[in-house]
């Protein structure tokens, strides 16, 4: 392989010019990164502080005057007479609310999936695909689907409860509590594929000697899932936990799509309200202070993940 | 007198020898039911776009199209403001740039962060990895001034480039590349290739599996974009097709045949890429434990 390869390689001479990659030339890595560093500085890093200098301005599209207005927006978002405050911590909690309820299903639901098609069974590869073919749709196709299986009147649920089961119609998209119940089950039906396929990935990992042990111990399926498979599992766990968490943090497209965020804001999305406020009121700098609060309550998960990517970093860095 | 040691026969541990079908029948009935409830969604909006709108509302419910037509395709294919075709190029298009621009940042930036030695490596990969801390929402609102400024609201620079820079694949990249063998590097190296031959003949053509995996993440990442999209490309000709639909889902906001019609053109070219293209995602997940 690298003798093929390293025969195309031609030898250089070994000028001192800086544009020169050869090993002489002590700019050569720093060639390398610029390309990256470019779009990284100006779409990554600056954005992040000018974002932070816009929510202490007045910002204003059109005049182009943006006075200096230091906390202002920080502190109406804790000021209980403003109508941010009001909906910014009520979006908020409608978002921690779809957090709390989804993350649990999505992870257990993934696992109870994965352990079903993780041994060989008859069309195992067919049900893998299916499992996981939602989650290559767009947010907007999945949004549509669902709006239409749980519409208020022609709806498939409402049909079947009223056609087999002789139920009552719910108005499942403009009541206030039932509305999530399209958001959620479109979302588990939508990422349950992601989360089946890391598990998956993590029981094929497992030795399978460690089963052949406990049945010479005589240990039945239960005990083996209990004391083998689910301990065995917790890094992978852990890892789909915090990935959906932030996940489900970041719930925009689904409600947006679904409900619209109603009835009456009830499951409207902390990010969707952000962008009305930003481009519905054209109210830019509130708009970022209430990002930047939002991106600071999400630190304490975002920085749970950037350490659990650090430390598979230090462990696979031994070899490199 | 014989000792006889025949008797101690050696314990085997007997398997119960039922056929395995009758083991699994529970099993595969389970999974034929989910899959049938997750594939319902996706029958019904086929079933809805080949009905008239009476018979897509109709009681008793109509499993099946009882009077099949096309109709519902053809109106919204020749809508006059239905923009199917072009945003579907916009997708495409964006999708393709996108993907080939930040598949070629990552590899120039994994290369060095993996493989060369020099002053502030280590900080960099800090500084680069530290940016997964920032929620998408942070950066969106400074992000669509940035774009009002530069001019480039309704542009394709606006759907390409803010997102070529992401991180979490130069972060794959690296970690792929430190798993290469140093030797084969050194063996290029011993015959007078420099670093940027290094990565291509040596490096790259050893990668293809992740590069192909974080080709398929990138592609579906900006063809499934839908918040950025949705605020810098607002007039009808440059809209993606997820953003697209949406309009028409307030448009045909009864129509549910053409909705669904509409629907249907948009996700099933994308099923039709996932089935052949499903190898290498799946892998790719597994490979890295990454998510959107």
């Amino acid at each position: 392989m690298s003798a093929a390869s390293s025969a195309r390689v031609t030898r250089r001479s070994q000028r001192g010019s800086l544009l020169a990659l050869n090993e002489t030339n002590p700019l050569v890595p720093y060639l390398f990164l610029l390309p990256h560093a470019v779009f990284f500085l100006v779409f990554i890093v600056y954005p992040v502080a000018f974002g932070f200098y816009v929510s202490v301005h007045q910002w204003d599209l059109l005049s182009g005057n943006s006075p200096f207005v230091g906390l202002k927006y920080y502190a109406q978002i804790f000021d209980p007479s403003s109508p941010q405050s009001q909906f910014f911590w009520r979006t908020l909690l409608n978002t921690a609310f779809f957090t709390v309820v989804s993350v649990p299903l999505l992870v257990g639901t993934a696992l109870g999936l994965a352990l079903l098609v993780y041994r060989p069974i008859f069309g195992q590869n067919i049900f893998r695909a299916i499992f996981f073919m939602p989650g290559i749709l767009s947010v907007s196709v999945m949004g549509i689907l669902w709006r239409w299986m749980f519409d208020n009147q022609s709806g498939l649920i409402n049909v079947i409860r009223e056609q087999f089961f002789g139920q009552a119609v719910i108005q499942f998209l403009t009541t206030e509590g039932w509305a999530w119940v399209p958001i959620i089950v479109g979302t588990v039906w939508w990422t349950i594929g992601f989360n089946m396929t890391l598990y998956l990935a993590a029981l094929g990992g497992i030795s399978q000697s460690y089963y052949e042990a406990a049945q010479l111990d005589g240990a039945g399926p239960w005990a083996q899932f209990r004391f083998i498979t689910f301990p065995l599992l917790s890094p992978t766990t852990l890892f789909i936990a915090v990935t959906t968490v932030l996940a489900s943090f970041q719930l925009f497209g689904q409600s947006l799509v679904i409900t619209g965020g109603g009835p009456t804001r009830s499951t409207q999305s902390v990010i969707q309200y952000i962008t009305e406020e930003a481009f519905g009121n054209n109210q830019q700098s509130s708009a970022a202070a209430m990002a930047f609060l939002f991106g600071a309550l999400m630190l304490i998960f975002t920085g749970f993940q950037f350490r659990l990517m650090a430390k598979d970093l230090r462990s696979s860095g031994k070899d490199g | 007198m014989a000792l006889t040691v025949q008797g101690s026969t050696p314990r085997v541990i007997k398997r119960q020898q039922r056929p395995t079908w009758l083991m699994d029948a529970p099993r595969f009935v389970l999974l034929m039911i989910l899959a049938l409830i997750f594939l319902a969604p996706i029958y019904w909006m086929l079933s809805t776009s080949f009905k008239p709108e009476s018979d897509a509302i109709a009681t008793p419910i109509q499993w099946l199209p009882a009077h099949p037509t096309l109709d519902n395709y053809t109106e919204i294919i020749n809508s006059p403001d239905g923009k199917l075709w072009r945003w579907t190029f916009n997708s495409v298009f964006t999708a393709l740039a996108f993907t080939l621009a930040h598949l070629t940042l990552c590899v120039l930036t994994a290369y060095p962060l993996a493989r060369l030695k020099f002053k502030g490596r280590e900080a960099w990969f800090w500084i680069i990895l530290s940016s997964l801390m920032v929620p998408g929402i942070v950066t969106l609102i400074p992000s669509y001034i940035m774009m009002l400024q530069f001019n480039w609201i309704d542009t394709y620079h606006a759907l390409i480039w803010p997102g070529v820079a992401g991180v979490f694949g130069v972060f794959l990249l690296r970690q792929f590349f430190v798993g290469i063998p140093l030797e084969l590097e050194e063996a290029a190296r011993m015959d007078g290739a420099n670093s940027l031959q290094v990565l291509i003949y040596v490096i790259l053509p050893l990668s293809v599996p992740a590069l192909v995996s974080l080709a398929v993440f990138a592609f579906m990442g900006s063809w499934n974009n839908y918040v950025w999209p949705l605020y810098v490309a607002t007039s009808p000709d440059m809209q993606t097709l997820p953003v697209g639909i949406t309009s028409f889902s307030q448009r045909y906001v009864t129509e549910y045949g053409k909705l669904m019609a509409g629907t249907a053109i948009a996700a099933i070219p994308v099923l039709i890429a996932y089935l052949a293209a499903q190898r290498y995602l799946v892998s790719g997940i597994a490979l890295t434990g990454m998510k959107d």
